[in-house]
């Protein structure tokens, strides 16, 4: 096996599909999540952008819906993303056409799997993502996703809270949301800024618990359903979980 | 009996938004979804069209909307409710304000999807339309608030109040209560079919009216239509009745969900049973309704009129098991109707087979490799003429039988649209 490993980025990743293709023994995957055993090969893969943009413009030609796919699969956290990309792209480039209904092909359905669950996360944290409110109005949800959704998130709450400033803040990759009402820009979350709430926050954040508590009928138990729907990694930032008041202080 | 008020302030205390929560939480639908509600410029909110889950508690159900009564004080007295008149139970109301405050304070912290509100009724069901009315149109209104919002029709109030409400509604419901009428009024004397039934179908002549008045660009009127809830086994209704009553309720008022709701004995009375419904009952009714509503099923092939679904098969094998000349089933030709009608086939794995067909001949080894689920299918389908199953019929039913434990139906119900149904699907 020959491992390619790129810096991480999609111009990384594309370059790798660029210098990766021909070679039978390829297996494309980010520096930082790389496996090795006796015998593999490594090559180091120089990022270049022109070169990028030629397999862009490629897998354009084939399906014009590619790149967008392709850019949910790579926010995957999942091990095997940016090989499971590539063997997509094989595919792809292979048959010179859209290939998604092939789904009785490993390389198309894997594909497709893995990008349905990116979805399906970036959904439920439509529903699990909780902000809570300062004295300014400004609110804040700090979260900690499987898979980088940040940026598929932030349209929808604009949607939603128009005219309202807010902040979403991915603790794992130390990024920050940054929406002024109107529109919004990414930024590296820094340590030393701090939220502090408005003092009403923590009685709607009572209330809320409270009605939680109150909502659930006792008589029919069911906690292998809640569980599976909503899983236990989620629950560090939902405060119905938290019976501590689970204030935010600082950026992490 | 004292009746708790606000005393003032707009944010609601604990103490009655525990009973007004504690009195609706047995409402069943709990879906936000249906209703593609843009924003109006500054307001707050949109409604998502396919429903977002909030939260789940732990009897498994999904959180969407904040679920409330306006008060629990209640003149009437239906025999299976805690909050009927002449209980000695804690009594609260909340004014328009301290919903409409609560409602916008959970949903701009993501709490929440939008309000379900209902209420008991409070001196006359006028008065209680009214103060209904007064609170979507406020939140509307005064409040910007652009969510979900899923508003409890009250029965024998006034239609032109019914109206005014539905304006500001996406969703509204009348509940049918009990699968009969004479149940109806064995039970809940003073709520009669009519003071049901009709305010359904003028709400139902209203969308209507409105959704055909393309010319103006008027505002939508219930856009997430009508549903309705029914109370199982508190009566002696077969499934068989209640399918064709929900059947109908699709039919004729164009209900968007008929929600099943499996009796539990909260009071005491002579005139019900001591024990509850099972959930099994629940979730096989739910299953049905399934396939009434997605599978091209009538009310007819699902249930015979005086029987229950059966307990050991979902009601898709039991109809597959009473139907053996419709299977099997050819993968590679048969149209979507047919794919449907095999049992563990659903929608998705449907689909699946659907668009990977095109390309090819499906083999058994393909549908593996597309996760298709085939543990019940294998035995109803055949791959380019070949059959996989078990050969005799007793076998099938034994090996269906086995495996019917209740987790694959589980992903029928995956979605939040109809959250409830997660809560049965323990079995
Ligand atoms: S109308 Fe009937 S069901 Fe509703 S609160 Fe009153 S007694 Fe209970």
């Amino acid at each position: 096996m020959t491992y390619y490993l790129t810096d991480g980025t999609s111009d990384g990743f594309y370059s790798a599909v660029f210098d990766a293709y021909a070679d039978k023994e390829a297996f494309v995957t980010a520096k930082s999540r790389i496996q090795l055993s006796f015998g593999d090969r490594l090559v180091s893969v120089e990022t270049i952008e022109e070169k990028a943009e030629r397999v862009r413009k490629k897998l354009t030609l084939c399906d014009v819906h590619a790149l967008d796919d392709l850019s949910i699969l790579l926010r995957s956290s999942e091990d095997g993303t940016e090989q499971a990309a590539f063997l997509y792209i094989r595919e792809l480039v292979h048959r010179g056409r859209p290939v998604k209904g092939r789904l009785a092909e490993p390389a198309v359905f894997d594909a497709l799997d893995r990008i349905a669950r990116v979805k399906e996360e970036a959904h439920r944290f439509t529903g699990f993502l909780r902000f809570t409110e300062n004295s300014d109005g400004v609110l804040y949800a700090p979260f900690s996703p499987d898979h980088d959704i940040l940026s598929l998130l932030v349209p929808h709450f604009l949607k939603r809270l128009p005219g309202i400033p807010f902040l979403i803040h991915d603790k794992k990759r130390h990024k920050i949301a940054v929406c002024d009402g109107k529109t919004y820009t990414f930024a590296v979350a820094c340590d030393s800024a701090t939220f502090v709430p408005s003092p009403e926050q923590e009685e709607w954040e009572n209330l809320w618990k409270k009605y939680y508590r109150h909502v659930n009928v006792a008589l029919r138990p069911h906690e292998k359903q809640m569980r599976g729907s909503m899983p236990v990694r989620y629950w560090k930032y939902l405060p119905e979980k938290n019976q501590r008041n689970s204030v935010p202080k600082i950026f992490k | 009996m004292k009746v708790c008020r606000s005393g003032g302030e707009r944010m609601i205390d604990e103490f009655r938004l525990r009973i007004l929560t504690e009195s609706a939480k047995y409402d069943v639908s709990c879906s936000s979804s249906g209703s593609a509600r843009s924003n109006t410029k500054n307001g707050l909110g949109n409604a998502s069209f396919h429903g977002i889950c909030h939260s789940f508690t732990p009897d498994g159900r999904c959180v969407s909307l904040l679920k409330i009564l306006l008060t629990n004080d209640c003149v009437y007295h239906c025999r299976y409710c805690p909050n009927r008149a002449g209980e000695d139970v804690s009594r609260a109301i909340a004014t328009p304000d301290e919903i409409c405050e609560l409602t916008v304070a959970f949903y701009k912290r993501n709490y929440i999807e939008g309000l379900f509100l209902s209420s008991a009724v409070y001196l006359t069901p006028d008065t209680t339309m009214d103060l209904l009315l007064l609170t979507v149109k406020k939140l509307r209104t005064e409040y910007a608030f652009n969510g979900y919002i899923h508003l409890k029709g009250i029965p024998h109030a006034d239609p032109a109040l019914v109206r005014e409400a539905a304006k500001y509604a996406d969703r509204m419901s009348y509940n049918v209560e009990l699968p009969s009428e004479a149940s109806l009024k064995l039970l809940a004397p003073q709520k009669t079919k009519e003071s049901l039934l009709l305010p359904m179908r003028t709400l139902r002549e209203e969308t209507k009216a409105n959704r055909e008045d393309r010319s103006r660009r008027k505002a939508r009127i219930l856009p997430a239509g009508q549903t309705t809830q029914m109370i199982v086994g508190a009566s002696p209704e077969t499934d068989g009745q209640i399918m064709r009553l929900s059947e109908a309720l699709y039919r004729k008022m164009g209900l968007k969900r008929v929600y099943y709701s499996a009796y539990l004995p909260v009071v005491r009375d002579s005139l019900l049973p001591d024990r509850g419904a099972g959930l099994l009952r629940e979730h096989r009714l739910y299953q049905a309704d399934w396939l009434l509503r997605f599978y091209g099923f009538t009310a007819e092939e699902i249930a015979p009129l005086d029987e229950n679904l059966p307990e050991e098969y979902d009601p898709k094998c039991a109809w597959a098991l009473r139907n053996p000349d419709f299977f099997p089933v050819e993968i590679n030709r048969a149209d979507l109707e047919a794919l449907l009608r095999v049992p563990g086939i659903g929608n998705k794995g449907a689909y699946r087979i659907l668009r990977a067909r095109k390309y090819g001949n499906l083999s058994f080894e393909d549908l593996k490799k597309m996760r298709v689920v085939l543990k019940r299918a294998k035995h109803f389908i055949t791959c380019c003429g070949k059959f996989y199953g078990a050969k005799d019929e007793n076998q099938i039913k034994t090996l269906l039988a086995l495996q019917d434990s209740g987790t694959e139906q589980l992903t029928f119900f995956g979605d939040a649209e109809s959250g409830m149904s997660v809560l049965t699907g323990q079995l």
